[in-house]
């Protein structure tokens, strides 16, 4: 097996294991480690959590590898006119990133327009963006704009809807805009009225739990918040000895992981993150409530959970550690991956209800949208400062096509972004438990319809996500400061995040 | 002894080429002068540009505010909190360091068989980026299966429920280690080189008037290093002061802020876009290592 054909992230730690369980030899032990020195950097960026917890198997299946020749006619009449050009695009290691590096050599082939994609730690693409638009350089002709920076990027990409009306010359025949999902254009792509991009991977917290252990303590899946703590509480009590806990967290303090956990527990307690008057609400009496349920699943967690994102808590039940967790949607198809030991015991479940209902829009500010089904999704977005726009424009059109983002969720098992790619065929027949499954993008694509909920849109966003919020929230859960008293921290908070918000004159 | 009498190579020189056989300094300068401006006197006249304006996260304009980053710094306690974060992390670092690199120093100061290749082991953890230092020492310690978790479990030192990564009050010692097994070879070799330069007769006399080698250590090695010591500590305290990569591999300044370094914390800043604070940061660590390294070099006489 190539190492490249493994999986990268977890290769050194389940070899370590091997190895620590006497499984493997010392000898066998040095030489795939030094094996997996190889590719050190691609590993290093995943165990810091800076990739999104990817867990599918990669695999070069000719048989999904047959572009229409209605694609194939296109991008060599109309793309091969930038013949000689090249397109940047810089993005962390999504799923559909990853594909689309694996098969860029598709486009290139058919349109002489080469694609240099550079896949960087999460925080170095916001700060090479950052400086990008700073400084209207064009650098980097194709932006990966996670969605807490879309609206802090609003004014620097080109809408795509609005340039296929410009060019029709260049539009891709059938590409279709109604085909995206409603929700995830309103979610993601939506600033102000104008498309800031096109909706490109879809991460959104689903519940899943270990069947088996649920059987044999006799609990029912979860349906609401508080049969999930429930259920927590009783596999910690009687699975603890066993190194086996109730739920497992991805709450490292000041990575972005921790802020999507606590922005989940917050909305699905009836809270906010920002009220209607545009002030901080994550300290008012339902953030609260929710922030304490919070530090009651942290006692029912591994303890290296204050220590891992999203990555380390995907370890927890890839490694069967952990038994109901409330979490990305993106971990099922590792889960059910061949060097799982939990293959096929994980079952999807639609997110867990809140108990007091969740805050209306209305009553929510910046565009925020409290509900159960946490989204963590991206767009891709043409840069208005591109020296090569229109080869850009090829470009994103091709990898956001029907085709290819089909291709990437076959490729992935990831959830897609088009309904079209929910019915097709070939994805219906992975629902399977094996390598890549499919088996839980129903559930994916109920949770996008019915619960899906956004964090706000507003250009301080970025900063607040990963620097104020998890900052503050790490040294209350890590007992560095506060005492444990979650509304002291969350007052903290409050009064950080109004002063920046009205500082910058947004109140 | 006959003098040696350099000949100006004028004569072969294209005229164009003449300033090869200048006696000026400037054609020898420029190269150097050059580089220094590009990068390094640019980038700081640059940053300090920077720190003097305000950013606008919305407009994302700069506007020249030449004290809002400044004040805002000083009325930052996360910044006064990384200072003592950094010096406390300097402080143990360069003593721990020091103590071990010049313990080990002693030890492999010999011309018996086997040494130079234990000296030149030394050098190994050297050229290993920090980065992929980081890396080990995260997997080592691990909560769940890392080997050196393990074995501080296995005697009692650490409890699983505490892994010392994720716990504020260990992290920055979990962290210290990397440094500590990076780093302590180059006080070795800094040392050695020190103790192998040491005049021979000192010691024959003080072994002939019978002093013991621990008064022979304390009255003649030790005074006789104190140039050698002083200038190590002061090269390493500056690379201490300027901690970036294990903290960012192993805790990114967490739990919380326990591990927050001024470098770490300006990262932050940086990758969050704030660009002007972030140089404010940068200027207020240069200013601080300045600051520091002058008064170490008065107080204990060191002369670079």
């Amino acid at each position: 097996m190539s190492f490249k054909e493994h999986d990268k992230k977890t290769f050194i730690i389940d070899t370590a294991r091997d190895f620590a369980a006497r499984r493997i030899s010392k000898r066998d032990f040095l030489r795939k480690t030094g094996m997996a020195g190889i590719g050190f950097s691609a590993f290093a960026s995943g165990l810091l959590g800076s990739t999104r917890p990817f867990r599918g198997n990669l695999g070069g299946n000719a048989a999904y590898a047959q572009t229409p020749e209605e694609m194939t006619k296109w991008l060599k009449d109309v793309g091969g006119q930038f013949k000689g050009s090249k397109v940047r695009y810089t993005s962390e290691a999504t799923p559909p990133t990853v594909v689309l590096n694996q098969i860029k050599g598709e486009f290139t082939e058919a349109t002489g327009i080469e694609v240099e994609i550079e896949i960087v730690p999460l925080e170095q693409v916001l700060a090479k963006a950052t400086q990008d638009v700073q400084g209207q350089l064009g650098t980097y002709d194709v932006y990966y704009l996670d969605q807490s920076w879309v609206a802090t990027f609003s004014q620097d990409t080109v809408d795509p809807v609005q340039y296929t009306k410009d060019k029709p010359d260049l539009a891709m025949p059938g590409f279709d805009f109604d085909d995206f999902s409603k929700p995830l254009v309103e979610g993601l792509a939506l600033y102000d009225g104008k498309w800031v991009g096109i909706p490109f991977d879809i991460p959104i917290f689903i519940t899943m739990y270990r069947k088996d252990i649920l059987e044999k303590h006799g609990i029912k899946p979860p349906t609401n918040f508080d049969e999930f703590t429930a259920g927590v509480k009783a596999i910690t009590e009687a699975e603890k000895a066993n190194g086996i806990f109730g739920t497992g967290l991805q709450a490292k303090s000041g990575h972005y992981s921790l802020e999507c956990d606590w922005t989940a527990a917050v909305w699905g307690h009836g809270g906010s993150i920002f009220g209607k008057d545009k002030k901080f609400a994550g300290n008012d009496e339902q953030a609260i409530k929710g922030l304490q349920w919070y530090q009651e699943m942290l006692k029912n967690a591994p303890p290296q959970s204050t220590a891992s994102t999203w990555d380390g808590q995907f370890q927890m039940m890839h490694a069967g550690q952990v038994a109901l967790v409330n979490s990305w949607d993106e971990f099922f198809p590792g889960l059910d991956a061949d060097d799982s030991k939990v293959k096929g015991l994980w079952e999807p479940l639609r997110p867990i209800s809140s108990m007091t209902g969740v805050r209306a829009v209305a009553d929510a500010g910046f565009g925020e949208i409290p509900n159960v089904g946490h989204q963590g999704g991206s767009i891709l977005g043409l840069s208005k400062y591109s020296k090569n726009v229109d080869a850009a424009w090829i470009f994103m059109q091709w990898a956001c096509s029907k085709e290819i983002m089909t291709r990437c969720t076959l490729l992935g098992g990831f959830a897609p972004m088009r309904l079209s790619s929910f019915e097709d065929p070939r994805v219906k027949a992975k629902a399977v438990v094996g390598p890549g499954t499919t088996r839980h993008l129903e559930t994916v694509k109920w949770t996008i319809d019915n619960v899906m909920a956004s964090e706000p849109d507003m250009p301080l966003w970025a900063g607040f996500s990963n620097n104020e919020i998890p900052v503050e929230l790490g040294k209350l859960l890590t007992n560095q400061d506060y005492g444990g008293d979650a509304k002291k921290c969350m007052d903290n908070v409050a009064s950080l995040i109004n002063k920046a918000v009205e500082d910058a004159g947004l109140l | 002894m006959s003098e040696a009498v350099l000949e100006r190579p004028s004569a072969g020189f294209l005229p164009k080429w003449r300033w090869l056989s200048s006696e000026h300094p400037l054609p020898w300068l420029l190269p150097a002068s050059a580089l220094m401006i590009v990068f390094g006197i640019y980038p700081l006249l640059y940053a300090l540009w920077l720190s003097l304006h305000k950013r606008n996260p919305v407009t994302r304009l700069n506007v020249f505010d030449p004290d809002y980053n400044w004040m805002k710094a000083f009325g930052d306690q996360r910044v006064w909190d990384a200072i003592a974060t950094t010096f406390l992390y300097t402080g143990i670092a360069l003593v721990i360091q020091l103590v071990l690199g010049l313990l080990i120093a002693l030890l492999l100061d010999s011309d018996r068989k086997g040494y130079g290749v234990l000296r030149a082991l030394m050098t190994l953890p050297l050229v290993v980026p920090p980065a992929v230092t980081g890396m080990m020492f995260l997997l080592m310690l691990d909560g769940s299966f890392g080997v050196l978790s393990r074995s501080l479990y296995a005697i009692g030192l650490l409890s699983p429920q505490y892994p010392i990564l994720a716990n504020s009050s260990t992290a920055l010692a979990g962290v210290l280690l990397a440094d500590i097994w990076q780093w302590t070879p180059f006080m070795v070799l800094i040392m050695l080189a020190g103790l192998r330069s040491l005049p021979k007769e000192p010691f024959e006399a003080a072994a002939i008037d019978g002093a013991s080698s621990i008064q022979a250590f304390f009255k003649l090695t030790l005074p006789m290093m104190s140039k050698v010591i002083g200038i190590a500590v002061l090269i390493r305290g500056i690379d201490l002061f300027r901690v970036f990569d294990y903290v960012k591999v192993m805790t990114d300044s967490g739990p919380g802020t326990a591990t927050e370094t001024l470098t770490s914390y300006s990262g932050r800043i940086y990758f969050n876009g704030d660009f002007p604070y972030a140089s404010t940061l940068s200027l207020i660590t240069l200013i601080l290592v300045i600051v520091a390294s002058t008064l170490f070099m008065k107080i204990f006489r060191v002369k670079l």
